[in-house]
C-alpha cells in the first residue's frame, strides 16, 4: 500500500526513530509502512494520520485496496 | 508506563535469581568435575559438559538482560523504545509466524527432558537435543523470512 508518511515525515523534519516513538512502534515497522512491505493496522494507521493532524485517507492510499 | 516499569522491574528479580542461580550451580559443577571416577564414560563426560555448558549460557544470557533492563529503566527513551518493541503489531505477527513463544516453551520443556532422560539413555538424549536444535531452525529462519518480507 501507497503511503504519503515518508512525504510528511521530510517536511516535518523527522526520522523514522522519532516517528515511531511517537506513534509506539519500531523504526523497522516505519521503515517497512514507508516502502509497502507492510500494511499497518487501523489502530497505527489512525495513530500515524492523528499524529500528522491528518485523516488516515490522506496518509494511506487506498485506491488499490481491492487487491488485499 | 508504570504498569511496565513494574514488569520490567519483577524482569530483573527473576534474571538476577536466575544468575545466581547458574552461578551456584556453574561452581557446583566446575568443583564436582574434580570428583570424576577414573571409569567415566565419554559420554557420561558429554552429558556434564552440556549442562555446565547451559547453565553458564543461562547465567551469562540472565546476566546480560538485567544489565540491559537496568539501563532501561533509567531511561525513559529506552523504556518506551523496549515497550514498543514488545508491543509492535508487526513483530508480534512474525513472532507468531513463527511460532513463537510456544516453540520456546517446548524447547525448554525438551532441554529439561533430554537432560533427565541422558542419565538413563544416551540416544534419547541426542535425539532430544537434535530435536529441539532443529525446530529452533526452522523458527529462526522462517523469522528471518518473515522478517525481510513484511
Amino acid at each position: 500500500m501507497k503511503t504519503r508518511i515518508k512525504e510528511l515525515r521530510k517536511k516535518r523534519k523527522l526520522s523514522q526513530e522519532e516517528l515511531a516513538l511517537e506513534v509506539g512502534t519500531t523504526r523497522q515497522t516505519i521503515t517497512s509502512i514507508e516502502v509497502g512491505k507492510y500494511t499497518a493496522s487501523l489502530v497505527l494507521a489512525y495513530k500515524i494520520a492523528h499524529y500528522f493532524g491528518l485523516t488516515i485517507e490522506e496518509v494511506f492510499d487506498f485506491s488499490n485496496a481491492n487487491e488485499f | 508506563m508504570e504498569e511496565f516499569r513494574t514488569k520490567v522491574n519483577r524482569r530483573i528479580i527473576l534474571a538476577s535469581g536466575l544468575t545466581l542461580v547458574a552461578v551456584a550451580l556453574g561452581i557446583y559443577a566446575v568443583f564436582s568435575l574434580q570428583n570424576v571416577p577414573d571409569d567415566a564414560t565419554m559420554s557420561a563426560g558429554f552429558i556434564s559438559g552440556f549442562q555446565f555448558g547451559l547453565i553458564m549460557s543461562i547465567g551469562i544470557l540472565s546476566m546480560v538482560s538485567v544489565v540491559k533492563l537496568r539501563r532501561a529503566l533509567n531511561d525513559e527513551i529506552k523504556l518506551k523504545v523496549l515497550y514498543n518493541k514488545e508491543h509492535d503489531e508487526r513483530l508480534k505477527t512474525i513472532r507468531s509466524k513463527a511460532g513463537q513463544p510456544l516453540l520456546s516453551i517446548t524447547s525448554v520443556l525438551m532441554i529439561i527432558a533430554a537432560i533427565i532422560a541422558g542419565y538413563f539413555n544416551i540416544v534419547v538424549f541426542y535425539t532430544l537435543v537434535a530435536a529441539v536444535l532443529a525446530q529452533l531452525a526452522i523458527s529462526a529462519g522462517v523469522k528471518l523470512v518473515c522478517m525481510t518480507k513484511m
